[in-house]
Protein backbone atom coordinates (compact mmCIF):
# COMPACT_ATOMS: atom_id res chain seq x y z
CA UNK A 1 0.00 0.00 0.00
CA UNK A 2 1.11 3.52 -0.77
CA UNK A 3 0.81 6.16 1.92
CA UNK A 4 -1.03 9.14 0.48
CA UNK A 5 -0.22 11.58 3.24
CA UNK A 6 2.08 11.73 6.23
CA UNK A 7 2.00 13.97 9.27
CA UNK A 8 0.83 13.71 12.82
CA UNK A 9 -2.28 13.56 14.94
CA UNK A 10 -2.27 16.55 17.30
CA UNK A 11 -3.92 15.42 20.48
CA UNK A 12 -3.48 17.76 23.42
CA UNK A 13 0.20 18.03 24.09
CA UNK A 14 0.98 14.82 22.25
CA UNK A 15 1.83 14.50 18.57
CA UNK A 16 1.39 11.04 17.10
CA UNK A 17 3.31 10.69 13.81
CA UNK A 18 1.19 8.79 11.32
CA UNK A 19 0.76 7.87 7.67
CA UNK A 20 -2.51 7.78 5.83
CA UNK A 21 -3.58 4.97 3.51
CA UNK A 22 -6.66 4.55 1.42
CA UNK A 23 -9.04 2.00 2.92
CA UNK A 24 -10.96 1.26 -0.25
CA UNK A 25 -10.29 -0.09 -3.73
CA UNK A 26 -12.13 -0.20 -6.99
CA UNK A 27 -13.86 -3.50 -7.49
CA UNK A 28 -15.21 -3.07 -10.97
CA UNK A 29 -13.78 -4.78 -14.05
CA UNK A 30 -10.95 -2.97 -15.70
CA UNK A 31 -12.25 -2.06 -19.16
CA UNK A 32 -10.01 -0.29 -21.63
CA UNK A 33 -11.16 2.30 -24.10
CA UNK A 34 -10.29 1.33 -27.67
CA UNK A 35 -10.63 2.68 -31.14
CA UNK A 36 -13.43 0.75 -32.83
CA UNK A 37 -11.20 0.37 -35.89
CA UNK A 38 -8.09 -1.62 -35.14
CA UNK A 39 -8.56 -1.67 -31.34
CA UNK A 40 -5.72 0.65 -30.47
CA UNK A 41 -5.80 1.96 -26.90
CA UNK A 42 -7.18 5.41 -26.31
CA UNK A 43 -5.08 7.68 -24.20
CA UNK A 44 -5.66 11.15 -22.92
CA UNK A 45 -3.41 13.98 -23.79
CA UNK A 46 -3.12 17.36 -22.13
CA UNK A 47 -3.28 19.83 -24.93
CA UNK A 48 -2.18 23.44 -24.99
CA UNK A 49 -5.36 25.21 -26.07
CA UNK A 50 -3.39 27.73 -28.12
CA UNK A 51 -0.84 25.62 -29.97
CA UNK A 52 -2.76 22.34 -29.98
CA UNK A 53 0.41 20.61 -28.84
CA UNK A 54 0.70 18.16 -25.98
CA UNK A 55 2.12 19.45 -22.70
CA UNK A 56 4.11 17.09 -20.42
CA UNK A 57 3.07 16.84 -16.77
CA UNK A 58 6.30 18.46 -15.67
CA UNK A 59 5.31 21.65 -17.48
CA UNK A 60 1.82 21.90 -16.04
CA UNK A 61 1.18 24.39 -13.23
CA UNK A 62 -1.96 25.54 -11.48
CA UNK A 63 -3.09 29.11 -11.70
CA UNK A 64 -5.90 31.32 -10.51
CA UNK A 65 -7.38 33.87 -12.87
CA UNK A 66 -6.84 37.20 -11.20
CA UNK A 67 -7.66 40.51 -12.89
CA UNK A 68 -6.39 40.05 -16.45
CA UNK A 69 -3.77 37.44 -15.87
CA UNK A 70 -3.08 34.26 -13.97
CA UNK A 71 -1.41 33.94 -10.59
CA UNK A 72 0.54 30.68 -10.73
CA UNK A 73 0.68 28.67 -7.51
CA UNK A 74 3.47 26.29 -6.57
CA UNK A 75 3.64 23.52 -3.96
CA UNK A 76 5.41 25.93 -1.65
CA UNK A 77 2.48 28.34 -1.93
CA UNK A 78 0.00 25.64 -1.00
CA UNK A 79 2.07 24.67 2.01
CA UNK A 80 2.10 28.30 3.13
CA UNK A 81 -1.71 28.43 3.29
CA UNK A 82 -1.94 26.71 6.63
CA UNK A 83 1.40 25.09 7.34
CA UNK A 84 0.08 23.62 10.54
CA UNK A 85 -2.90 21.85 8.99
CA UNK A 86 -1.09 20.42 6.00
CA UNK A 87 1.05 18.33 8.33
CA UNK A 88 -1.27 17.92 11.29
CA UNK A 89 -4.60 16.32 12.03
CA UNK A 90 -5.86 18.61 14.77
CA UNK A 91 -8.30 16.98 17.13
CA UNK A 92 -10.90 19.47 18.37
CA UNK A 93 -13.79 17.44 19.81
CA UNK A 94 -14.75 14.01 21.00
CA UNK A 95 -18.33 12.89 20.35
CA UNK A 96 -20.50 9.78 20.40
CA UNK A 97 -20.49 8.07 17.00
CA UNK A 98 -24.27 8.29 16.65
CA UNK A 99 -24.09 12.08 16.92
CA UNK A 100 -22.80 12.17 13.38
CA UNK A 101 -25.37 11.26 10.78
CA UNK A 102 -24.17 8.78 8.12
CA UNK A 103 -25.05 11.36 5.49
CA UNK A 104 -21.84 13.11 6.48
CA UNK A 105 -19.64 10.07 5.94
CA UNK A 106 -17.19 10.29 3.09
CA UNK A 107 -14.09 8.30 2.08
CA UNK A 108 -12.44 6.10 4.73
CA UNK A 109 -8.67 5.86 5.26
CA UNK A 110 -6.41 3.89 7.58
CA UNK A 111 -3.92 5.56 9.87
CA UNK A 112 -0.74 3.73 10.83
CA UNK A 113 1.84 5.00 13.32
CA UNK A 114 5.29 5.85 12.05
CA UNK A 115 8.50 5.45 13.99
CA UNK A 116 8.26 6.67 17.55
CA UNK A 117 4.48 7.03 17.43
CA UNK A 118 3.50 3.44 18.22
CA UNK A 119 2.80 3.81 21.92
CA UNK A 120 0.83 7.02 21.65
CA UNK A 121 -1.12 5.50 18.73
CA UNK A 122 -2.18 2.47 20.81
CA UNK A 123 -2.98 4.73 23.73
CA UNK A 124 -5.35 6.86 21.65
CA UNK A 125 -6.97 3.77 20.10
CA UNK A 126 -7.62 2.10 23.46
CA UNK A 127 -8.86 5.32 25.05
CA UNK A 128 -11.32 5.80 22.20
CA UNK A 129 -12.55 2.20 22.50
CA UNK A 130 -13.13 2.46 26.23
CA UNK A 131 -14.81 5.83 26.11
CA UNK A 132 -17.04 4.70 23.23
CA UNK A 133 -16.32 8.02 21.53
CA UNK A 134 -14.80 9.15 18.28
CA UNK A 135 -12.50 12.13 17.65
CA UNK A 136 -13.25 14.95 15.26
CA UNK A 137 -10.31 16.54 13.52
CA UNK A 138 -9.31 18.83 10.71
CA UNK A 139 -6.43 18.65 8.29
CA UNK A 140 -5.48 19.53 4.75
CA UNK A 141 -5.41 16.72 2.18
CA UNK A 142 -4.47 17.47 -1.43
CA UNK A 143 -4.83 21.20 -1.04
CA UNK A 144 -8.27 20.84 0.47
CA UNK A 145 -9.44 21.50 3.99
CA UNK A 146 -10.82 18.21 5.25
CA UNK A 147 -13.01 17.39 8.20
CA UNK A 148 -12.68 13.88 9.60
CA UNK A 149 -13.46 11.50 12.38
CA UNK A 150 -10.96 9.12 13.99
CA UNK A 151 -12.52 5.87 15.07
CA UNK A 152 -10.99 2.72 16.50
CA UNK A 153 -11.64 -0.40 14.50
CA UNK A 154 -10.02 -3.56 15.79
CA UNK A 155 -6.26 -2.82 15.57
CA UNK A 156 -6.41 0.24 13.43
CA UNK A 157 -7.51 3.81 13.84
CA UNK A 158 -9.80 4.60 10.97
CA UNK A 159 -9.82 8.12 9.60
CA UNK A 160 -13.03 8.82 7.79
CA UNK A 161 -13.46 12.06 5.96
CA UNK A 162 -16.79 13.64 6.75
CA UNK A 163 -18.59 16.38 4.90
CA UNK A 164 -18.95 19.93 6.14
CA UNK A 165 -22.47 20.92 7.15
CA UNK A 166 -22.82 23.24 4.12
CA UNK A 167 -22.29 20.30 1.77
CA UNK A 168 -25.46 18.55 2.93
CA UNK A 169 -28.72 19.40 1.23
CA UNK A 170 -32.04 19.87 2.98
CA UNK A 171 -34.85 17.48 2.08
CA UNK A 172 -37.53 20.08 2.76
CA UNK A 173 -38.40 20.43 -0.93
CA UNK A 174 -39.16 16.73 -1.34
CA UNK A 175 -42.60 17.00 0.30
CA UNK A 176 -42.18 14.01 2.59
CA UNK A 177 -45.58 13.51 4.33
CA UNK A 178 -45.57 14.47 7.99
CA UNK A 179 -49.02 13.93 9.44
CA UNK A 180 -49.90 10.41 8.50
CA UNK A 181 -50.65 8.11 11.42
CA UNK A 182 -49.95 4.40 11.20
CA UNK A 183 -52.20 1.67 12.53
CA UNK A 184 -50.76 -0.35 15.46
CA UNK A 185 -51.64 -3.65 13.77
CA UNK A 186 -49.75 -2.72 10.63
CA UNK A 187 -46.81 -1.57 12.66
CA UNK A 188 -46.80 -4.87 14.50
CA UNK A 189 -46.75 -6.75 11.23
CA UNK A 190 -43.84 -4.68 9.99
CA UNK A 191 -41.98 -5.37 13.21
CA UNK A 192 -42.34 -9.10 12.86
CA UNK A 193 -41.08 -8.88 9.28
CA UNK A 194 -38.07 -6.94 10.41
CA UNK A 195 -37.33 -9.52 13.07
CA UNK A 196 -37.60 -12.32 10.59
CA UNK A 197 -34.99 -10.70 8.35
CA UNK A 198 -32.60 -9.93 11.18
CA UNK A 199 -29.72 -12.44 11.24
CA UNK A 200 -28.13 -13.48 14.51
CA UNK A 201 -24.80 -12.31 13.26
CA UNK A 202 -24.69 -10.10 10.21
CA UNK A 203 -21.78 -10.32 7.80
CA UNK A 204 -21.64 -7.79 4.99
CA UNK A 205 -19.35 -10.04 2.96
CA UNK A 206 -22.30 -12.16 1.93
CA UNK A 207 -23.29 -9.34 -0.44
CA UNK A 208 -21.48 -9.62 -3.71
CA UNK A 209 -21.27 -7.42 -6.74
CA UNK A 210 -22.47 -9.98 -9.31
CA UNK A 211 -22.63 -7.53 -12.20
CA UNK A 212 -18.92 -7.91 -12.88
CA UNK A 213 -19.13 -11.68 -12.65
CA UNK A 214 -21.92 -11.72 -15.20
CA UNK A 215 -20.03 -9.34 -17.46
CA UNK A 216 -16.97 -11.56 -17.22
CA UNK A 217 -19.05 -14.51 -18.38
CA UNK A 218 -20.07 -12.54 -21.46
CA UNK A 219 -16.47 -11.52 -22.11
CA UNK A 220 -15.28 -15.13 -21.91
CA UNK A 221 -18.04 -16.33 -24.19
CA UNK A 222 -17.19 -13.64 -26.69
CA UNK A 223 -13.49 -14.44 -26.58
CA UNK A 224 -14.28 -18.10 -27.27
CA UNK A 225 -16.62 -17.33 -30.12
CA UNK A 226 -15.81 -15.58 -33.34
CA UNK A 227 -12.87 -13.27 -33.30
CA UNK A 228 -14.00 -9.77 -33.96
CA UNK A 229 -10.72 -8.08 -34.80
CA UNK A 230 -8.85 -10.55 -36.95
CA UNK A 231 -10.93 -11.69 -39.89
CA UNK A 232 -10.24 -15.24 -40.99
CA UNK A 233 -8.81 -15.62 -44.42
CA UNK A 234 -9.19 -19.36 -44.64
CA UNK A 235 -12.30 -19.37 -46.73
CA UNK A 236 -11.10 -18.43 -50.13
CA UNK A 237 -13.73 -18.08 -52.75
CA UNK A 238 -13.29 -20.24 -55.81
CA UNK A 239 -13.11 -17.13 -57.88
CA UNK A 240 -10.00 -15.83 -56.17
CA UNK A 241 -8.60 -19.39 -56.15
CA UNK A 242 -8.95 -19.65 -59.91
CA UNK A 243 -7.46 -16.26 -60.32
CA UNK A 244 -4.50 -17.17 -58.16
CA UNK A 245 -3.88 -20.34 -60.15
CA UNK A 246 -4.04 -18.36 -63.35
CA UNK A 247 -1.68 -15.79 -61.93
CA UNK A 248 0.76 -18.42 -60.73
CA UNK A 249 0.76 -20.04 -64.17
CA UNK A 250 1.50 -16.69 -65.82
CA UNK A 251 4.29 -15.96 -63.33
CA UNK A 252 5.76 -19.40 -63.95
CA UNK A 253 6.00 -18.93 -67.70
CA UNK A 254 7.50 -15.52 -67.04
CA UNK A 255 10.39 -16.96 -65.05
CA UNK A 256 10.90 -19.83 -67.48
CA UNK A 257 11.21 -17.41 -70.33
CA UNK A 258 13.77 -15.45 -68.39
CA UNK A 259 15.74 -18.57 -67.61
CA UNK A 260 15.96 -19.77 -71.20
CA UNK B 1 -3.29 39.12 -69.42
CA UNK B 2 0.02 37.33 -69.67
CA UNK B 3 2.83 37.18 -67.19
CA UNK B 4 6.23 36.12 -68.39
CA UNK B 5 8.61 34.38 -66.08
CA UNK B 6 11.91 32.65 -66.53
CA UNK B 7 11.87 29.13 -65.10
CA UNK B 8 15.11 27.13 -65.32
CA UNK B 9 16.23 29.47 -68.07
CA UNK B 10 13.07 28.99 -70.08
CA UNK B 11 10.89 31.99 -70.74
CA UNK B 12 7.36 30.98 -69.89
CA UNK B 13 4.15 32.87 -70.41
CA UNK B 14 1.45 32.37 -67.80
CA UNK B 15 -2.06 33.48 -68.61
CA UNK B 16 -5.16 34.41 -66.61
CA UNK B 17 -3.47 34.02 -63.25
CA UNK B 18 -6.35 35.83 -61.52
CA UNK B 19 -8.99 33.51 -62.91
CA UNK B 20 -11.05 32.07 -60.05
CA UNK B 21 -10.77 28.26 -60.08
CA UNK B 22 -12.49 27.58 -56.75
CA UNK B 23 -15.47 29.95 -56.58
CA UNK B 24 -16.30 29.11 -52.96
CA UNK B 25 -12.80 29.63 -51.66
CA UNK B 26 -11.72 32.25 -54.18
CA UNK B 27 -8.56 30.32 -55.10
CA UNK B 28 -7.21 31.20 -58.53
CA UNK B 29 -5.30 29.59 -61.34
CA UNK B 30 -2.30 31.51 -60.02
CA UNK B 31 -2.65 29.59 -56.74
CA UNK B 32 -2.51 26.29 -58.64
CA UNK B 33 0.69 27.30 -60.45
CA UNK B 34 2.08 28.55 -57.17
CA UNK B 35 1.31 25.24 -55.48
CA UNK B 36 2.97 23.16 -58.18
CA UNK B 37 5.95 25.48 -58.10
CA UNK B 38 6.37 24.70 -54.40
CA UNK B 39 5.53 20.99 -54.44
CA UNK B 40 7.65 20.32 -57.52
CA UNK B 41 10.59 18.56 -55.77
CA UNK B 42 8.21 16.03 -54.25
CA UNK B 43 5.62 15.44 -56.96
CA UNK B 44 8.13 15.16 -59.78
CA UNK B 45 9.36 11.77 -58.49
CA UNK B 46 5.95 10.34 -59.26
CA UNK B 47 5.70 11.92 -62.71
CA UNK B 48 9.15 11.52 -64.26
CA UNK B 49 9.29 9.45 -67.45
CA UNK B 50 5.58 8.70 -67.25
CA UNK B 51 3.12 9.58 -70.02
CA UNK B 52 0.70 12.14 -68.63
CA UNK B 53 -3.06 12.14 -69.19
CA UNK B 54 -4.18 15.72 -69.41
CA UNK B 55 -7.39 16.68 -67.66
CA UNK B 56 -7.66 20.36 -68.48
CA UNK B 57 -9.99 22.56 -66.48
CA UNK B 58 -9.41 26.05 -67.82
CA UNK B 59 -12.59 27.24 -66.10
CA UNK B 60 -11.66 25.72 -62.76
CA UNK B 61 -14.42 23.97 -60.87
CA UNK B 62 -17.10 25.76 -62.90
CA UNK B 63 -17.26 22.87 -65.37
CA UNK B 64 -15.89 19.39 -65.77
CA UNK B 65 -13.11 20.33 -68.12
CA UNK B 66 -11.90 17.95 -70.81
CA UNK B 67 -9.27 15.30 -71.47
CA UNK B 68 -6.83 16.49 -74.05
CA UNK B 69 -5.35 13.91 -76.33
CA UNK B 70 -2.32 14.61 -78.47
CA UNK B 71 -1.24 17.36 -76.09
CA UNK B 72 2.34 16.88 -77.17
CA UNK B 73 1.68 18.26 -80.64
CA UNK B 74 0.75 21.72 -79.41
CA UNK B 75 3.40 21.93 -76.74
CA UNK B 76 6.45 24.19 -76.95
CA UNK B 77 9.60 22.54 -78.22
CA UNK B 78 11.18 22.19 -74.79
CA UNK B 79 8.32 19.95 -73.59
CA UNK B 80 9.17 16.26 -73.97
CA UNK B 81 6.53 14.25 -75.75
CA UNK B 82 6.31 10.77 -77.25
CA UNK B 83 3.88 9.13 -79.65
CA UNK B 84 2.30 6.01 -78.14
CA UNK B 85 -0.13 3.70 -79.79
CA UNK B 86 -3.57 3.89 -78.24
CA UNK B 87 -5.76 0.83 -78.59
CA UNK B 88 -8.94 2.71 -77.77
CA UNK B 89 -8.21 5.50 -80.27
CA UNK B 90 -6.64 3.03 -82.77
CA UNK B 91 -3.82 5.41 -83.55
CA UNK B 92 -0.73 7.03 -82.09
CA UNK B 93 -1.29 9.69 -79.47
CA UNK B 94 1.30 12.21 -78.52
CA UNK B 95 1.81 12.17 -74.79
CA UNK B 96 3.58 14.80 -72.72
CA UNK B 97 6.27 13.50 -70.38
CA UNK B 98 6.79 15.75 -67.39
CA UNK B 99 10.40 15.55 -66.27
CA UNK B 100 11.09 19.08 -65.10
CA UNK B 101 9.65 22.16 -63.47
CA UNK B 102 8.90 24.16 -66.62
CA UNK B 103 6.81 21.27 -67.96
CA UNK B 104 4.95 20.90 -64.67
CA UNK B 105 4.12 24.60 -64.63
CA UNK B 106 3.21 24.44 -68.31
CA UNK B 107 0.64 21.75 -67.47
CA UNK B 108 -0.69 23.87 -64.60
CA UNK B 109 -0.96 26.83 -66.95
CA UNK B 110 -3.01 24.66 -69.33
CA UNK B 111 -5.50 24.35 -66.48
CA UNK B 112 -4.46 20.90 -65.28
CA UNK B 113 -5.49 20.95 -61.65
CA UNK B 114 -4.82 17.22 -61.38
CA UNK B 115 -1.69 15.41 -62.44
CA UNK B 116 -2.47 11.97 -63.91
CA UNK B 117 0.66 10.00 -64.79
CA UNK B 118 0.76 6.42 -65.99
CA UNK B 119 1.71 3.58 -63.65
CA UNK B 120 4.67 2.67 -65.88
CA UNK B 121 7.68 4.57 -67.21
CA UNK B 122 8.82 4.91 -70.85
CA UNK B 123 11.61 2.32 -70.50
CA UNK B 124 9.26 -0.30 -69.15
CA UNK B 125 5.94 0.84 -70.54
CA UNK B 126 4.31 -2.58 -70.28
CA UNK B 127 5.39 -3.14 -66.69
CA UNK B 128 3.93 -0.88 -64.03
CA UNK B 129 6.01 0.24 -61.06
CA UNK B 130 3.12 -0.45 -58.72
CA UNK B 131 -0.46 -1.56 -58.61
CA UNK B 132 -3.23 0.45 -57.00
CA UNK B 133 -6.25 -0.52 -54.96
CA UNK B 134 -8.70 2.33 -55.39
CA UNK B 135 -11.23 2.48 -52.55
CA UNK B 136 -14.03 4.53 -53.97
CA UNK B 137 -17.04 5.09 -51.69
CA UNK B 138 -20.60 5.71 -52.85
CA UNK B 139 -22.85 8.48 -51.63
CA UNK B 140 -24.05 6.76 -48.50
CA UNK B 141 -20.77 5.31 -47.27
CA UNK B 142 -19.02 6.88 -44.32
CA UNK B 143 -15.33 7.62 -44.35
CA UNK B 144 -15.04 5.22 -41.40
CA UNK B 145 -16.07 2.44 -43.80
CA UNK B 146 -13.39 3.55 -46.24
CA UNK B 147 -10.88 3.36 -43.40
CA UNK B 148 -12.10 -0.10 -42.45
CA UNK B 149 -11.81 -1.30 -46.03
CA UNK B 150 -8.29 0.13 -46.29
CA UNK B 151 -7.29 -1.69 -43.14
CA UNK B 152 -8.64 -5.02 -44.36
CA UNK B 153 -6.66 -4.58 -47.59
CA UNK B 154 -3.61 -3.70 -45.53
CA UNK B 155 -4.07 -6.80 -43.40
CA UNK B 156 -4.34 -8.99 -46.49
CA UNK B 157 -1.26 -7.40 -48.05
CA UNK B 158 0.59 -7.85 -44.76
CA UNK B 159 -0.32 -11.54 -44.80
CA UNK B 160 0.94 -11.74 -48.35
CA UNK B 161 4.15 -10.06 -47.23
CA UNK B 162 3.56 -7.14 -49.60
CA UNK B 163 4.53 -3.59 -48.70
CA UNK B 164 1.71 -1.09 -49.12
CA UNK B 165 1.46 2.68 -49.12
CA UNK B 166 -1.82 4.53 -48.57
CA UNK B 167 -2.75 8.02 -49.71
CA UNK B 168 -5.95 9.99 -49.71
CA UNK B 169 -7.44 10.23 -53.15
CA UNK B 170 -8.00 13.90 -52.44
CA UNK B 171 -11.73 13.34 -52.84
CA UNK B 172 -13.62 10.81 -50.70
CA UNK B 173 -11.54 7.68 -51.09
CA UNK B 174 -8.18 6.13 -50.32
CA UNK B 175 -5.62 4.73 -52.77
CA UNK B 176 -3.33 1.93 -51.70
CA UNK B 177 -0.16 1.45 -53.75
CA UNK B 178 1.91 -1.74 -53.78
CA UNK B 179 5.39 -1.55 -55.35
CA UNK B 180 6.07 -3.96 -58.23
CA UNK B 181 9.47 -2.76 -59.38
CA UNK B 182 8.44 -2.93 -63.08
CA UNK B 183 8.80 -6.72 -62.95
CA UNK B 184 5.27 -7.79 -63.85
CA UNK B 185 2.88 -7.10 -66.68
CA UNK B 186 -0.23 -4.94 -66.34
CA UNK B 187 -2.28 -8.13 -66.68
CA UNK B 188 -0.49 -9.75 -63.74
CA UNK B 189 -0.75 -6.58 -61.69
CA UNK B 190 -4.46 -6.38 -62.41
CA UNK B 191 -5.02 -10.03 -61.52
CA UNK B 192 -3.19 -9.71 -58.26
CA UNK B 193 -5.17 -6.58 -57.43
CA UNK B 194 -8.33 -8.45 -58.37
CA UNK B 195 -7.43 -11.29 -55.98
CA UNK B 196 -6.95 -8.84 -53.10
CA UNK B 197 -10.18 -7.07 -54.09
CA UNK B 198 -12.18 -10.32 -54.02
CA UNK B 199 -10.77 -11.32 -50.66
CA UNK B 200 -11.46 -7.89 -49.23
CA UNK B 201 -15.01 -7.94 -50.49
CA UNK B 202 -15.49 -11.34 -48.84
CA UNK B 203 -14.42 -9.84 -45.53
CA UNK B 204 -16.71 -6.84 -45.85
CA UNK B 205 -19.73 -8.06 -47.82
CA UNK B 206 -22.11 -5.55 -46.22
CA UNK B 207 -20.70 -2.40 -47.68
CA UNK B 208 -18.14 -3.21 -50.37
CA UNK B 209 -18.62 -4.25 -53.95
CA UNK B 210 -16.63 -5.15 -57.05
CA UNK B 211 -19.52 -4.17 -59.31
CA UNK B 212 -18.23 -1.71 -61.81
CA UNK B 213 -21.54 -0.34 -63.03
CA UNK B 214 -22.73 2.42 -60.76
CA UNK B 215 -26.43 1.63 -61.19
CA UNK B 216 -25.91 -2.00 -60.21
CA UNK B 217 -23.64 -1.09 -57.33
CA UNK B 218 -26.15 1.19 -55.65
CA UNK B 219 -25.45 3.96 -53.19
CA UNK B 220 -24.50 1.90 -50.18
CA UNK B 221 -21.39 0.12 -51.38
CA UNK B 222 -17.78 1.08 -51.61
CA UNK B 223 -16.30 0.19 -54.98
CA UNK B 224 -13.00 -1.65 -54.62
CA UNK B 225 -11.58 -0.71 -57.97
CA UNK B 226 -8.75 -2.94 -59.19
CA UNK B 227 -9.21 -1.98 -62.83
CA UNK B 228 -7.02 1.10 -62.50
CA UNK B 229 -4.17 -1.32 -63.14
CA UNK B 230 -4.42 -1.26 -66.90
CA UNK B 231 -2.06 0.34 -69.33
CA UNK B 232 -2.93 3.97 -69.85
CA UNK B 233 -5.32 4.07 -66.92
CA UNK B 234 -4.44 6.87 -64.54
CA UNK B 235 -5.19 8.22 -61.09
CA UNK B 236 -4.22 11.53 -59.56
CA UNK B 237 -0.68 10.95 -58.30
CA UNK B 238 0.75 11.64 -54.86
CA UNK B 239 0.71 15.39 -54.07
CA UNK B 240 -1.61 16.11 -56.98
CA UNK B 241 -4.21 18.78 -56.36
CA UNK B 242 -7.81 17.75 -56.87
CA UNK B 243 -10.58 19.89 -58.34
CA UNK B 244 -12.60 19.51 -55.14
CA UNK B 245 -13.90 21.80 -52.43
CA UNK B 246 -11.10 23.16 -50.27
CA UNK B 247 -8.43 22.47 -52.92
CA UNK B 248 -7.60 19.08 -51.44
CA UNK B 249 -4.42 17.19 -52.24
CA UNK B 250 -3.92 13.46 -52.75
CA UNK B 251 -1.83 12.98 -49.63
CA UNK B 252 0.47 10.08 -48.71
CA UNK B 253 -0.34 8.73 -45.27
CA UNK B 254 1.36 6.78 -42.57
CA UNK B 255 -0.67 3.61 -41.96
CA UNK B 256 -0.91 4.75 -38.34
CA UNK B 257 -2.99 7.66 -39.54
CA UNK B 258 -5.50 5.43 -41.32
CA UNK B 259 -7.97 5.24 -38.44
CA UNK B 260 -10.97 7.07 -37.12
CA UNK B 261 -10.33 10.77 -36.99
CA UNK B 262 -8.69 10.89 -40.40
CA UNK B 263 -10.39 13.39 -42.71
CA UNK B 264 -9.25 13.68 -46.32
CA UNK B 265 -10.41 17.29 -46.32
CA UNK B 266 -7.68 18.11 -43.78
CA UNK B 267 -5.02 18.00 -46.49
CA UNK B 268 -5.12 20.96 -48.82
CA UNK B 269 -2.76 22.95 -51.01
CA UNK B 270 -2.42 25.40 -48.11
CA UNK B 271 -0.92 22.99 -45.59
CA UNK B 272 0.61 20.12 -47.53
CA UNK B 273 4.08 21.62 -47.90
CA UNK B 274 4.32 22.01 -44.12
CA UNK B 275 3.24 18.40 -43.69
CA UNK B 276 5.92 17.17 -46.10
CA UNK B 277 8.53 19.22 -44.26
CA UNK B 278 7.45 17.59 -41.01
CA UNK B 279 6.80 14.00 -42.09
CA UNK B 280 9.03 13.67 -45.11
CA UNK B 281 7.85 11.92 -48.25
CA UNK B 282 5.83 8.96 -46.94
CA UNK B 283 5.40 7.60 -50.46
CA UNK B 284 8.98 7.05 -51.59
CA UNK B 285 8.77 3.29 -50.87
CA UNK B 286 6.34 2.94 -53.78
CA UNK B 287 9.22 3.39 -56.22
CA UNK B 288 11.64 1.16 -54.32
CA UNK B 289 11.88 -2.63 -54.20
CA UNK B 290 8.91 -4.43 -55.68
CA UNK B 291 7.15 -7.40 -54.19
CA UNK B 292 7.78 -11.03 -55.16
CA UNK B 293 4.34 -11.80 -56.50
CA UNK B 294 4.71 -15.59 -56.51
CA UNK B 295 5.82 -15.55 -52.89
CA UNK B 296 2.91 -13.29 -51.98
CA UNK B 297 0.35 -15.59 -53.61
CA UNK B 298 1.78 -18.64 -51.87
CA UNK B 299 1.64 -16.81 -48.55
CA UNK B 300 -1.98 -15.86 -49.18
CA UNK B 301 -2.87 -19.44 -50.08
CA UNK B 302 -1.21 -20.87 -47.00
CA UNK B 303 -3.37 -18.78 -44.70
Amino acid sequence: MHAIWSGAIGFGLVNIPVKLYSATQESSLDLDMLDKNGHANIHYARINAKTGKEVPWANIVKGYKYNDGYVVLTDADFEKVSPQKSKMIDINDFVKAEEINTTFYDTPYYLSPTKGGERAYVLLREALKQSGKIAIGQFVLRNKESLCILKPQDDVILLQKIRFAEEIRSYEDLGIPKNITVKPAELKMAHSLINQLTPKKFSISKYKDTYDEDLMKIIKAKAKGKKITAPKFKIIHNKSKDLMEQLKASLDTGTRKKAS
Amino acid sequence: METTKSINGIKMAFSHLDKIFWPDEGYTKGDVIDYYNKVYPHIIKYMKERPESLLRMPNGLADKGFFQKDAGLNAPEWVKHVPLHSESAEKDINYIICNDKPTLLYLANLGCIEMNPWNSRLDTLDKPDYFVMDIDPSEQNTFEQVIETANVIKELLDKAGAASFPKTSGATGIHIYVPLGAKYTYEQAKNFANTIAIMTQEQLPDFTSLERTLSKRGKKHIYIDYLQNRKGQTLACAYSLRPKAGATVSTPLDWKEVKKGLHPSDFTMNNIIKRIEKKGDLFSGVLLKGIDMMKCIKQLESK
